[in-house]
């Protein structure tokens, strides 16, 4: 039986020290803060970074390099035969792009799962991956079962402010035109590739609705309904919104009772597009190993 | 009295008597409101709402039978409702005249029956029958009808009198029922109203002199575009629909007392006549619904030549059409006309319908903007002041190319003439989300999320509208008493949900204790809507002053325009 390793980005929400314990590998993600760069989790807390965002510090983005990565893959090849790397969306960064092509190069000892996920629904997978190694799938087994299985989440979140998805520019029209005159707060979807416009709130309160009557009906119409096996993963996100998030469960658990919710804090590479104050909930069907 | 029937000839008399009665009293029903503010307006609901089944059984002529008439009355009704107490009155006439239509002649069973058709076919279209209004007073009507018929009176004339007698007897009884009504000190207007539509018709069957012309109709003319509503203006503006021309020539002498009977028998046809005799023959001109009887006549005087019989009917729809067509470019071909019309109609079935629309009815240029930027397709302007027609609703939807359109109504008594519209309408599916105010509009469609199903999103807004609660601050018209609180004339008042939240002389300080009645610990934002008559100046000091207040809610000011009033506010 091969030895598959679980390699993920920092947008997946797993902490250097979470990934000690699931034995999963994480490769930070670079910052540029006021032209320094900075690694999310190694030189880059939480904290600072919303400091930093708050100050008006210029923030830039950036995909691991590959020489992080390779270093990265080579280290964790000489205790492990295989690879599983499952980088944050395609849609959303290039990095996932950058993995695959410097793949070729090991000889399919490395496969870059292309699904699409970000931050809680990416955290995910890595743990289904590490589900999947145990039971003596293979890395491309593996790779091969989470992209068929990629559409089985879903992701909703609510942003305080439009200012940073304006200012980043990183949204399709539709979601810019969604500012009125009314001061709305708008609901996005991560649904494949893009991040979108899904609706608009003008409170909290409404925006909470609209996220869980949207989970709920992606659970009736496209995995299957609630069934009393709880065949579901629940999950909040938030951006420097804790006490928020754990109102939010409390509500969540009202209408979905007995299930776990597990909640994270958005990657940064994420947060820096839209800013602080935001809630996301999200869902993935367990897969069936 | 001789005559022990009614046939179709007096019914349009004493309908026509009915609705001029109705229009004569409007102003003093508008009066009967029981909240003091500056929109009493059940007389002018009901009288439009009757009018317009007027006009077109006007346009029938004398010689309409029973199934004409009851065809005009019903679907006039219906299309003109506006507001609740129109649209009861247009379901009491639907009922009413879904029982008699096959009747030739109305006699005091058949009218008892009648009635008890309308009163049911009135508690059908209304949600929750509140009792002490015009339903009961119907229901009153209809009671002792079958309880009169029951003792054997066949006299339509003491019939009419008792069941009007007794009528008028329930309406001074409702405010037994409604306490709003005792101590507003007033009966219900839209009981008040359907007692003058009977008094006035009874007049007209005991052959009072009664003006019957409908020359000067209550409130604005149909709009100008829109099929359908060319047709109610094409029919209601002509009386007599066919243009009858032709030549008799004389096969024996046509004297003057000949010429006479005809002149008369032409008038109990129609009009526009003409009627020159010349030797050997007669030029005969007269308007008429029926061409086949000046014919008939004129047959027994001679041969007829050079005939001629237009449908000015259609020709008036044609020029009404051509008019409302932008380009004024003449045409070259008669045809064209018809052509034109035709591409018109391919090209606008060949845009794909959207999947969702909205309606909003709305007053004020903020107002309006705000939802027009909320992705509102089409907006009817209205509301307090003007409660739309059921007919304005259906010209609306005709105007948004959606398969569901989701309809805000955005005041109470204009809820009921938007699912009126719903059943009349067949092509697009409607739905109405029963907003009460502005603010809860804004909601719904704030709410809206293109993704979901029609039912889904249904079910979403009216749970969000009813999460949100609306104090709007108007001026007292007069002195009164409302939930115990004393109301001068010109008093400011706000006006929440479910009743008054504050009166004062103060404006803002009535605003600000409107809030603070809504406001509790789970409220996060404030709305402020401002209107017509205040400054932003003004507006912006009160927000700040509302926002000091409750520190723990967001304040938001809007320009909203709305006419009548001062602040519409919303917590949510």
């Amino acid at each position: 039986m091969a030895n598959v390793a679980i390699v993920t980005d920092s947008n997946s929400g797993i902490t250097q020290a979470a990934a000690k314990e699931l034995g999963i590998y994480v490769l930070p993600m670079p910052f540029m803060i006021d032209e320094k760069t900075y690694y999310e989790d190694i030189n880059l807390t939480q904290e600072e970074f919303y400091g930093k965002l708050a100050g008006g510090a210029a923030i830039g983005t950036s995909q691991p390099s590959p020489e992080a990565v390779m270093e990265l893959w080579d280290k964790v090849l000489k205790e492990h035969d295989q690879i599983v790397h499952i980088p944050m969306s395609s849609g959303l960064s290039g990095s996932c792009q950058s993995a695959m092509m410097l793949a070729q190069d090991y000889e399919g000892k490395v496969q870059v799962v292309n699904n699409q996920r970000i931050s809680v629904t990416q955290r995910q997978s890595c743990l289904d991956a590490r589900l999947l190694a145990s039971k003596g799938m293979d890395a491309e087994k593996i790779r091969e079962f989470l992209e068929a299985d990629k559409f089985n989440s879903s992701i909703y979140i609510m942003l305080d402010t439009l200012y940073y998805l304006k200012k980043g520019g990183r949204i399709t029209p539709a979601a810019a035109a969604i500012g009125t005159m009314l001061k709305l707060k708008p609901v996005l979807q991560i649904q494949g590739e893009k991040l979108d416009a899904f609706a608009k709130a003008h409170t909290v309160n409404q925006g909470k609705s609209i996220m869980i009557n949207a989970i709920k009906s992606d659970i009736e119409k496209r995995f299957g309904g609630l069934t009393e096996d709880k065949h579901i993963w629940l999950q909040i996100a938030h951006t420097h919104n804790e006490e928020a998030a754990k109102a939010f469960r409390e509500e969540i658990l009202e209408h979905f009772p007995g299930y776990d919710v597990h909640i994270d804090p958005l990657s940064l590479s994420v947060a820096c597009h839209i800013g602080p104050g935001a809630l996301a909930f999200a869902c993935c069907k367990k897969i069936e190993a | 009295m001789g005559l022990q029937k009614i046939d179709a000839k007096m019914l349009t008399k004493m309908f026509l008597a009915g609705a001029k009665n109705l229009e004569s009293k409007k102003e003093w029903i508008n009066e009967l409101n029981v909240f003091p503010v500056p929109d009493g307006d059940t007389g002018t609901n009901m009288t439009m709402t009757i009018m317009s089944a007027a006009k077109e059984v006007a346009a029938l002529g004398e010689t309409a039978d029973m199934i004409a008439i009851c065809k005009a009355i019903s679907s006039g009704s219906l299309r003109g409702a506006r507001g609740n107490s129109g649209v009861i009155l247009s379901q009491l006439f639907r009922g009413f005249t879904k029982r008699i239509k096959d009747e030739q002649e109305l006699t005091v069973t058949v009218l008892a029956e009648s009635y008890e058709k309308a009163v049911e076919s009135a508690y059908k279209a209304v949600m929750k029958p509140k009792e002490g209004t015009i339903l009961t007073v119907a229901k009153g009507i209809a009671d002792k009808a079958k309880e009169l018929v029951e003792e054997g009176c066949d006299d339509v004339a003491e019939f009419l009198r008792q069941v009007i007698d007794h009528g008028y007897y329930v309406l001074s009884q409702t405010p037994e029922m409604l306490p709003v009504l005792k101590q507003a000190g007033v009966v219900d207007s839209g009981g008040q109203g359907l007692m003058e539509v009977l008094s006035g018709a009874l007049d007209a069957y005991l052959g009072k002199e009664v003006d019957l012309s409908l020359d000067s109709p209550a409130g604005k003319s149909a709009p100008a575009s829109g099929k359908s509503s060319l047709e109610v203006q094409a029919g209601a503006e002509i009386k007599f629909g066919y243009c009858t021309e032709f030549i008799i020539l004389l096969n024996k002498t046509f004297n003057i007392k000949m010429e006479m009977d005809f002149k008369a028998y032409l008038e109990s046809i129609g009009d526009s006549i003409v009627c020159v005799a010349d030797d050997d023959v007669v030029k005969v001109h007269v308007h008429t619904n029926d061409p086949g009887l000046a014919i008939q006549k004129a047959l027994k005087y001679g041969a007829l030549s050079n005939m001629k019989i237009d449908n000015m009917r259609l020709e008036h729809q044609e020029k009404l059409f051509k008019m409302s067509e932008k380009s004024g470019e003449p045409l070259p071909v008669e045809l064209s006309d018809t052509k034109t019309a035709k591409v018109e109609n391919v090209k606008k079935e060949e845009v794909p319908p959207k999947d969702f629309g909205f309606i909003a009815v709305s007053a004020g240029e903020g107002v309006n903007e705000i939802f027009r930027s909320l992705g509102v397709d089409y907006i009817i302007e209205g509301g307090q002041t003007m409660n739309p027609s059921t007919a304005d609703i259906l010209d609306a939807v005709d105007k948004v190319n959606a398969k569901t359109i989701f309809i805000l109504p955005n005041n109470k008594n204009i809820i009921l003439a938007a699912n009126q519209a719903v059943e009349l309408t067949t092509e697009k599916d409607l739905l109405v989300i029963p907003t009460k105010t502005i603010p809860q509009g804004i909601a719904a469609v704030i709410n809206f999320v293109p993704d979901m199903s029609a039912d889904e999103n249904e079910a979403a807004m009216i749970q969000e509208i009813s999460n949100v609660k609306t104090g709007q601050v108007t001026y007292a018209v007069r002195d009164t008493v409302i939930d115990d609180k004393e109301i001068k004339k010109d008093d400011f008042m706000g006006l929440g949900d479910h009743g008054i939240l504050s009166v004062g002389t103060e404006i803002n300080a009535v605003a600000k204790e409107t809030i603070a009645q809504m406001v509790d610990e789970d409220s996060v934002l404030i709305s402020i809507y401002y209107g017509n008559d205040v400054t932003q100046e003004d507006a912006e000091a009160f927000r700040s002053e509302v926002e000091s207040s409750h520190p723990s809610c967001d304040v938001e000011l809007q320009y909203g325009g709305q006419p009548i009033y001062y602040y519409v506010m919303s917590v949510e």
